[in-house]
């Protein structure tokens, strides 16, 4: 209790959990300044921002988006697998409400034409947004039935959908690959307002989230569920109700993120959309600092930094070149070299560090 | 990019499919080993039919020499759904067969290598079963289920994909030269570039290590020399419209210095095209976009005037399978190797609407 007297300044930023992420992001974005010439040049195009770092923030819109539910299940000492699969069956409810005709085999020419036509939407776009939110929420009310109701292990209980909703989202379309030409839709995605509209939606899901969980008293609740969710329960938390809620929005967080992707690509691609992101949003949260399978104290933004230290080490090695064989191995090592700097040792070392500097005068 | 917990669980996953198939090999490999002892119930067989050079795989069909496509019963193992190409594969097979009068059993292995072996002993063990084609997922491995094959009497063909096993067998490959794709590929750049100055090319390559994406690149390589033109940078794009749209993102905000994009399939040269589009260039007129397999999205973009060229990969297969299959059956000698019918497709073409009107895929 000494030495906090000493250096509450630096002392706190280096236990905060924002430290580590955005030293992570910084080390890499330095790497960029130093070996990629014009990384960090940034242009207005149409009055619009136009440049790497911008890319690296909207690419990761999509993670980031899962990121922000995946904190929460996470923190209430769960996982959730599924939310790669729920992107594809968001993105395929969306799409197939906005063009059921692409999936018959015989048209009559006044239908026929309306398939390419990029101002015909078969239901109003709210409508759209709407179901596909709502189809999205119920596969995570699913999950957090199996979860809290059945008690399967999250895991497991995730693994299930995670398993068939792709296969959901395929006979959704009926294994097609549904091209989406409405464009209203397409704004979504690859709109831009000054900065990329789909970094406004992550904003505005995360404010919202921030507000539920520390405007609230849902965020302690959450942090307790995980921490111990028996003497929780003694204390008269319904854990139950709060890990429903929990992968309920990390559900919502999924389709939010279906639309995203599928209308960047402006497809439904039911095989590939999502694949393998709720690795990267797993990843995301626990490079921002929330404990795996134990739960407990988390941090939103810590998540969203981790989501973009992730899409910055893929635009990276993309802008320095490194062989397409190589990519994966060495992705991997910036991953445990990230992963090494929250272990115990460099953790104690860093305290020290501030603790000698700060002790000094 | 993976989370160590979730990759362990797929690691765990992985090893167990694998126990499974081993022990189902063991099961039906005894099973296939007492009840059916090798062609041993036919010895007047090969007095009848006068021995040739090339040992033909025995049939054990009845009705050879004067086989029907009514006669024929036709297992085929498609790999799963990946997009376009795949899907008019399919539906060349199916649509095919029943023109044809001949029945197909249909086996969707869904990308998984477990479930297409499982799927081709059900077709060795179906006494209905006469013709096998396969998609294989993997190149390796064969060897033991092809010599069952052969032993119960069933004829082996391979669409789409080679692979490495001794060619007695099999009864014949039909399928694309990728390499020759290359080739045609330089070829259409070279006249695409024809009268620019520079000759800069970007190749996004498919999924690292597939031999679609080997030999396109190779063959690309042998013919890009005779006009000059340089490949400056590669990467991978894993086949999908958002990582090619990613990658050439990326490299667009480091120059603009490229003339050409050699997209190994269609749907990263139509992610490529976005990204071409977001930094203020025009794709068909400053950057021209090659790709490969001719599917319909290729045939709007190239109607938009935004793709140049397109080398065809021809997924309707099925008539010269089932040609090959009752030539086969009745006997008949075949070449290893049956090179599919391919075309190239420009956006200056005429015609272009009429072709894209008239295709089936």
């Amino acid at each position: 209790m000494k030495q906090t007297k000493f250096s509450p300044s630096l002392r706190k930023i280096t236990e905060s959990k924002l430290f580590f992420p955005t030293l992570t992001l910084a080390l890499i974005l330095l790497f960029d300044l130093i070996t990629v010439p014009n990384f960090f040049s940034i242009q207005i195009r149409n009055g619009n921002l136009y440049g790497s770092l911008i890319d690296i923030f909207r690419n990761a819109s999509a993670v980031m988006l899962l990121s922000i539910g995946m904190t929460l299940v996470i923190a209430t000492g769960g996982v959730d697998l599924s939310v790669g699969a729920v992107m594809a069956i968001a993105a395929s409810v969306a799409a197939l409400l906005m063009n059921p005709y692409v999936l018959a085999t015989e048209l009559p020419p006044h239908l026929m034409k309306l398939i390419n036509d990029p101002q015909f939407t078969y239901q109003p776009l709210w409508i759209v947004i709407i179901v596909t939110l709502i189809v999205a929420t119920i596969c995570g009310l699913w999950n957090g039935l199996l979860v809290a109701y059945v008690r399967i292990q999250p895991m497991v209980a995730t693994l299930i959908l995670m398993i068939a909703g792709r296969g959901i989202a395929q006979l959704i379309t009926n294994g097609v690959r549904i091209q989406i030409f409405y464009e209203p839709y397409a704004f979504i995605g690859q709109g831009w307002k000054i900065l990329p509209f789909s970094l406004y939606l992550v904003a505005f899901v995360f404010v919202i989230a921030w507000i539920i969980t520390r405007r609230t008293a849902i965020g302690l609740f959450i942090e307790s569920v995980g921490i111990n969710f028996r003497s929780s329960y003694f204390s008269g938390i319904d854990e139950k109700k709060i890990k429903l809620l929990a992968y309920s929005f990390c559900g919502l967080c999924a389709g939010i993120a279906g639309l995203v992707a599928s209308s960047n690509i402006k497809t439904s691609d039911a095989y590939n959309i999502g694949m393998t992101l709720e690795l990267d949003a797993i990843l995301a949260v626990v490079i921002g600092g929330t404990v795996m399978g134990i739960g407990g104290r988390f941090s939103l933004l810590a998540s969203l930094i981790g989501a973009v230290v992730i899409q910055a080490i893929t635009t990276s090695m993309y802008a320095i070149g490194v062989q397409a064989f190589a990519l994966q191995a060495i992705k991997g090592l910036v991953v445990i070299f990230v992963i090494l700097l929250y272990s115990e040792q460099v953790r104690g070392f860093i305290r020290k560090l501030t603790v000698q500097k700060e002790a000094k005068p | 990019m993976k989370s160590p917990e979730g990759e362990r669980i797929m690691l765990r996953f992985k090893t167990l499919a694998y126990l499974l198939i081993v022990f189902s090999m063991l099961l039906t490999g005894c099973k296939t080993a007492t009840a059916v002892p090798p062609t041993a119930t036919k010895p007047p067989a090969p007095t009848a039919v006068p021995p040739t050079d090339v040992p033909l795989p025995k049939t054990g069909l009845a009705c050879t020499p004067n086989c029907k496509y009514s006669d024929l019963v036709v297992g085929f193992l498609q790999t799963g759904s990946e997009g376009g190409w795949r899907a008019a594969n399919t539906a060349s097979f199916k649509e095919t067969a029943e023109q044809l009068g001949l029945t197909l059993k249909f086996y969707d292995s869904q990308n998984d290598l477990a479930k297409q072996v499982a799927g081709f002993h059900q077709f060795i063990q179906d006494p209905e079963v006469n013709v096998i084609v396969l998609a294989a997922l993997e190149t390796t491995g064969w060897e033991d289920v092809l010599k069952e094959a052969q032993e119960a009497g069933k004829i082996v063909i391979l669409e789409d994909r080679r692979i490495d096993a001794p060619e007695d067998l099999y009864v014949t490959y039909i399928g694309s030269d990728f390499a020759e794709e290359g080739r045609k590929a330089a070829v259409e750049m070279c006249k695409l570039l024809e009268g620019s100055e520079k000759k800069v090319v970007w190749e996004l390559v498919g999924n690292v290590g597939s031999s679609a994406a080997k030999d396109r690149g190779q063959g690309f390589r042998e013919k890009m020399g005779e006009c000059g033109i340089t490949i400056a940078k590669s990467q991978t794009g894993n086949w999908s419209i958002t990582e090619g749209k990613q990658v050439t993102e990326a490299w667009l905000k480091e120059t603009q210095d490229v003339q050409g994009i050699f997209a190994q399939n269609d749907e990263m040269g139509l992610g490529a095209i976005e990204a071409i589009k977001e930094a203020g260039l025009k794709p068909g007129e400053d950057v021209k976009v090659l790709s490969f397999d001719a599917t319909a999205g290729a045939f709007k973009a190239m109607l938009a005037g935004e793709l140049s060229v397109t080398v065809e990969c021809n997924p309707l297969l099925a008539p010269q399978v089932y040609e090959a299959a009752l030539k086969a059956a009745n006997g008949g000698e075949l070449p290893k190797w049956v090179p599919s019918q391919e075309g190239v497709f420009s956006a200056d073409d005429p015609n272009l609407q009429q072709i894209a009107d008239g295709r089936k895929y």
